[in-house]
Formats: C-alpha cells, sequence, structure tokens
C-alpha cells in the first residue's frame, strides 16, 4: 500500500467551549431533565402496561399495532370434512428459509388426495416468522394467525406437531376466516 | 359416631412441663420489673455513638437499597418511561423482591477462582464503605445539663483525611475481586479501577485540600460549623458559593472514585461484561452492588458536609452566633440530620441524572482529563486559595469563618482560574489522534513509516 492510497481524516479543533466539556455536559443535562420533568409532571411517557394494555388495542399513531397485518403463530387448516387440508406437498419446508418446518408424509387414506402428513411440525423457536410457507402452499393448507403469545417450560414443548397446529385453526378460525 | 361423649384428643404439655412452665413464669413475673430496671439501667450506659452507629447504618443500608429503586425509576423517566410499579404500590416493594432475589439465588463460586479473595472482595468493599460513614458530622454539637456530644459516630478530628484514606481503600475491593475472578475481563476492569482511581484520589485531594485551607482544620464537624452563617444576611456561607470551580472538580471526582458514569470503566458492562463482578452471584454480587451504592453516599455526604454546609439551613443554627453548630434542643438535632441527608440525596439524584444522560469516557480520554484537566486546574486554585486566604490572614483569623469580602474574593479567584484555565486550554498544542504506527508485516508497513503524525 502507498502513501497515497492512504486517507488520513483529522478530527476537527474542538472550540474553547467543547473543549471544556461542560457547555455540552449541562446541555445534554438540561435534555434529561426536561425528559424526567415531562414524565414526571405531564405525564408523558410511552408505556404501553403491557398485559392489561395491548398494542393491537391502540391507533398505530400512538405506538399501537396493526394486527391486520401481523405475522404470529401458524396454523393448519381443516377443509370442509374437518380433515387436515395439507397435502404433504413439501412446499413449505422447501420455501422456509429457518429450515423450521419437518414433515413426514404417507399414502392418504382418502380418496381426494394422494398423501397426507403423518407428521408435520414447526419449531417455533427457529421460525423466522416471514409467512413464506403461506405464499408457497398450493391448498392453502398452513397460515399464520394473528396471534403472538406462546409459551413453554422447554425448547421441545415449543416444536409444535400437528395436533397443535390443528387446534390453532380451532382456536382462530371464527375470527380469522381462511 | 357419637355425639355426645367427646372423644377429641386433649392436647396439652405434661404435667412436669406445665409446672416448670408456671414456676418459669411466675420467677418471670417475680423478676421482670428488675430485669427492665436492669435493663434500663444498662441502655443509659450505651454511649450515644452507638445508638448513633445503630441508626445510621439502618437508615443508610435502607437508603442504599431504596436507591436501587430510584436510579431505575430516574433512568425510565429520563428514557420517557415510567419503571417498576408491579411490586407493592406504585413499585415501593421492589427493593424487597430485589433483596430475597439476591438472597435465595444460588451462591456460585466459578472454579479456579481464589477462594480467599473471592470471598473478601464483596466484604471489603462493604466494609470500606460502612467505616467512612464514622466521621461524618450529621447534627453539630448536642449540649444538655447532663452531657456534650458531637453527633458524629467517631469523634475524630483528622476526618477528612480519615476519608480520603478509607475511601481509596475501596479500590482494593474492585482489585482483589477482580484478581481474585481468574477472568480477563474482570481482571482488566480492575486494572483501569486502579489506573482511574489512582489518578482522581490526586484532584479529589486537591479540591478538598483548597477548603481545608480556607478554615485550618481537619475537622468534617468545624469545617461545617464554619460555613453555618449567612453572607449579607441572605446568602448561606456555603463553600459551593464561594469555590464553585473547586466545587465541580470535587464532583467531577465524586464520579471517578464512586466508579459511576461516565467514568464507570471498570464494570463498562458493553465492553468488560460485567468487569470486576462479572463473576459474582448471589448476595456476594448483592454486595459488591450495594457497596457502590453505599459509596455514592459516603462520598455525597463528605461533598455535602464540605461544600454544601452539611447540616446548615437557616433557623437551624444554634443560640450562640459564634458557635453555630451548639444547641441544647433534640429537635434540632433531629432536624440537622434530615437536612444533611436531604442534601446528600440531592447529590445521589445528581450521581443518578449524570449517569442516564452522559456517554462513558474513553480510557484515553479519561486519563488525560484527570492529568492534563483537573489536576492543573486543582493546582491553581489551591494556589489561588492560599494567596486569598494570605491576603486576609489578619481578618481571617479574628473570626475564624469566611467573611463576605473574602468569599467575594475567592468567588472572583475562582471565576479568574477558570478564564484562566480557558485560555489557556487554547494554547496548548491539539493533541494528536489517529497516530499510525509502523507495524511490521500490516498493510500500512511502508507507508507509515513515513508520516507519524501528518496533518
Amino acid at each position: 500500500m502507498k502513501e497515497s492510497d492512504v486517507l488520513v481524516l483529522h478530527p476537527p479543533r474542538l472550540t474553547t467551549a467543547e473543549r471544556f466539556y461542560l457547555p455540552a455536559i449541562l446541555g445534554g443535562l438540561a435534555r434529561t431533565l426536561k425528559h424526567l420533568v415531562d414524565v414526571l409532571l405531564r405525564r408523558r411517557h410511552r408505556v404501553i402496561q403491557y398485559p392489561e394494555q395491548r398494542r393491537e388495542e391502540l391507533p398505530v399513531e400512538q405506538g399501537g399495532m396493526l394486527l391486520r397485518t401481523y405475522h404470529g403463530l401458524h396454523r393448519l387448516n381443516r377443509d370442509e370434512a374437518g380433515r387436515v387440508k395439507c397435502v404433504a406437498c413439501f412446499m413449505c419446508s422447501t420455501a422456509c428459509p429457518a429450515h423450521c418446518i419437518h414433515i413426514v408424509a404417507d399414502a392418504a387414506p382418502w380418496p381426494d388426495r394422494e398423501k397426507y402428513p403423518v407428521v408435520f411440525e414447526i419449531d417455533e423457536l427457529r421460525c423466522i416468522y416471514c409467512g413464506m410457507c403461506e405464499e408457497a402452499c398450493p391448498v392453502n393448507a398452513i397460515e399464520l394467525t394473528h396471534r403472538y403469545e406462546a409459551v413453554g417450560y422447554s425448547r421441545q414443548e415449543m416444536i409444535w406437531g400437528k395436533e397443535k397446529l390443528l387446534e390453532m385453526y380451532d382456536l382462530t378460525i371464527t375470527e380469522e376466516p381462511m | 359416631m357419637k355425639c355426645g361423649t367427646s372423644t377429641r384428643p386433649v392436647f396439652c404439655l405434661p404435667l412436669c412441663g406445665v409446672e416448670t412452665g408456671l414456676a418459669a413464669a411466675g420467677a418471670f413475673a417475680y423478676h421482670a420489673p428488675l430485669a427492665m430496671l436492669a435493663m434500663l439501667y444498662w441502655l443509659r450506659q450505651i454511649p450515644p455513638f452507638v445508638w448513633l452507629a445503630a441508626g445510621v447504618l439502618a437508615v443508610v443500608l435502607g437508603t442504599v437499597a431504596y436507591l436501587i429503586l430510584l436510579e431505575r425509576k430516574v433512568a425510565s423517566w429520563i428514557q420517557d418511561r415510567i419503571g417498576p410499579n408491579r411490586v407493592g404500590p406504585r413499585g415501593l416493594l421492589q427493593p424487597l423482591a430485589d433483596g430475597l432475589k439476591m438472597l435465595v439465588k444460588e451462591d456460585y463460586r466459578p472454579p479456579f477462582t481464589d477462594r480467599y479473595l473471592f470471598t473478601l472482595a464483596p466484604a471489603l468493599m462493604m466494609a470500606v464503605m460502612i467505616v467512612a460513614l464514622a466521621v461524618i458530622p450529621w447534627g453539630g454539637v448536642y449540649e444538655s445539663p447532663a452531657m456534650r456530644w458531637r453527633v458524629q459516630i467517631a469523634d475524630l478530628d483528622i476526618g477528612a483525611v480519615f476519608v480520603l484514606a478509607v475511601l481509596s481503600l475501596a479500590v482494593y475491593g474492585v482489585v482483589v475481586a477482580g484478581w481474585a475472578s481468574d477472568n480477563k475481563y474482570s481482571f482488566l476492569g480492575a486494572l483501569r479501577a486502579t489506573a482511574q482511581m489512582v489518578s482522581y484520589e490526586v484532584p479529589l485531594g486537591l479540591s478538598l485540600l483548597t477548603v481545608l485551607l480556607m478554615y485550618g482544620t481537619l475537622d468534617l464537624g468545624v469545617i461545617v460549623e464554619r460555613q453555618a452563617h449567612m453572607w449579607a444576611g441572605v446568602i448561606p456561607a456555603w463553600n459551593i458559593f464561594c469555590q464553585p470551580a473547586a466545587f465541580v472538580l470535587f464532583l467531577v471526582c465524586m464520579h471517578a472514585e464512586a466508579n459511576r458514569a461516565p467514568f464507570d470503566l471498570p464494570e463498562a458492562e458493553q465492553e468488560l461484561v460485567g468487569g470486576y463482578h462479572t463473576e459474582y452471584t448471589s448476595m456476594r454480587l448483592g454486595l459488591l452492588l450495594l457497596a457502590e451504592y453505599a459509596g455514592m453516599i459516603v462520598t455525597s455526604a463528605v461533598c455535602a458536609a464540605v461544600f454544601l454546609g452539611g447540616w446548615h439551613m437557616p433557623g437551624l443554627g444554634g443560640p450562640d452566633a459564634a458557635r453555630p453548630a451548639v444547641t441544647h434542643s433534640a429537635w434540632v438535632v433531629a432536624a440537622r440530620c434530615a437536612v444533611y441527608y436531604a442534601k446528600v440525596l440531592v447529590l445521589i439524584f445528581v450521581f443518578m441524572w449524570v449517569r442516564w444522560s452522559l456517554p462513558r469516557f474513553r480510557f484515553d480520554q479519561l486519563l488525560s482529563l484527570a492529568w492534563r484537566g483537573l489536576v492543573p486546574l486543582s493546582l491553581a486554585l489551591l494556589a489561588g486559595t492560599a494567596w486569598v486566604v494570605y491576603v486576609f490572614g489578619a481578618e481571617h483569623r479574628a473570626h475564624m469563618r469566611i467573611g463576605g469580602r473574602m468569599a467575594l474574593a475567592l468567588l472572583g479567584m475562582n471565576i479568574a482560574v477558570a478564564a484562566g484555565a480557558l485560555a489557556v486550554g487554547r494554547m496548548l498544542p491539539a493533541r494528536v489522534p489517529n497516530r499510525r504506527l509502523a507495524v511490521p508485516g500490516s498493510r500500512f508497513a511502508a507507508a507509515g513509516m513515513a508520516t507519524e503524525a501528518g496533518r
């Protein structure tokens, strides 16, 4: 590397006030004091008391959230006969960028389709909730709901199987039609 | 099942137990008044400073627990939040929850740590901070026909030196904790703490010395008493008004001594995980954190005594104007303690306010601030104060307190020093940042040799 290739940058020379730190420090302290007084006296804070108050209940301008466009936990849809709609084509697990969908397919016991999933597992902790499985699905079997609260005592518990995903369908189908 | 005859088991002591119990109760009833008298007698024998020590310890440790809550509250207010509000009314029981959490957590000591030093460090930190409280002059002098007592745990006439000595011991706690942890981040934190505390001890001592020079005493109680009057009838004769520059220097050094932001390099979370207390868990970590807050209380108390007039508030002086510290009323003593504590709490709020406003200094900035900025400034202030004291020598010695004219002279001297520092700082050569070193084999090896520091 030649000398001409090196770009030497020098910070600008500080003014006298800046060298003494104090004016800038006092300015910063005044700013934070203003915020403190605002919260204490004028109740201007940005807190949402979460379990009692929810973001979806607030308008977006006040820090709320549009649930309509929210990518939440998955569900597996049922068809009219109540069977799992999935035909085990592996499109979703192929599209999944996080590799969190695990499917084991078998011959379907029903005449109207060739295959059905014996095992359909989604690792809800590994999933990045991008919604590409939903886009890839040719039969609209997998969908993202608007639910975002999932708890478990272990990582294993957060790998949701077919029953759990179908249960999510039963839970959400009234408020979120297919 | 029959209802008439009771088959319920009767719970009672064995007969001999009842007899013994009755005998004991009788003996107690007979001897109790005597015992109470004896106890009262013994309580009277306990000197007042023991009561004060117990009270101060209780109040300080209680405050320390609540300071952690206050810190979180101040942080959230500054950040447009409202802070912990779930435990108890308005979150006021949060310290209990925190303390309980600290106590019931597993007390884990990692392998390869030094067993004895690892245990010693938190105790050392806490002990040092508590010992330093001994010389704080809480309430002047209490005089009654029965006794004459300076409201102070240890009536020490070298209080200022004692505080400096004990506070500089605090660095041992940090260093020992960092060393015993056998962890390079902890050790780095400890190393930083050493350099920082040694550096800031110098301007701290020098700015304290300016005040000691004015009063010619090392006794914190006397320093407070000499401030307990008014200039021109309205301005309290506190040193902050006649030595503002020294106060600012002292305040800055206090932050460094207490390891608080913007000088919290020893525990810089973002760089050193947790600094010297990375490896600590449970109540040992609790002690280290509590010691930090206790240190804030101690340094704030010293600052309040030296610069904010300690317990003095207009109206709290004693009947004798020449000796304002002497009072005959226990209520005045209590009020003075409250005033003193209020001043300490104000200073602690400043600590927190600063912490949540300013970014952390870089290590070289930290040291150059101390050695290029604070030390020369405090030396100049010391020289200026010495000059003023010399000029006002006769008048000063006659009254043993700072008169209005001398205060004006000191204030003018402070302003002159600050202005002089501004002017001199302008003329000093700029530091060269961004220096390229020619390390063999680096891609700058060829180019860097030519320009050591080119502009």
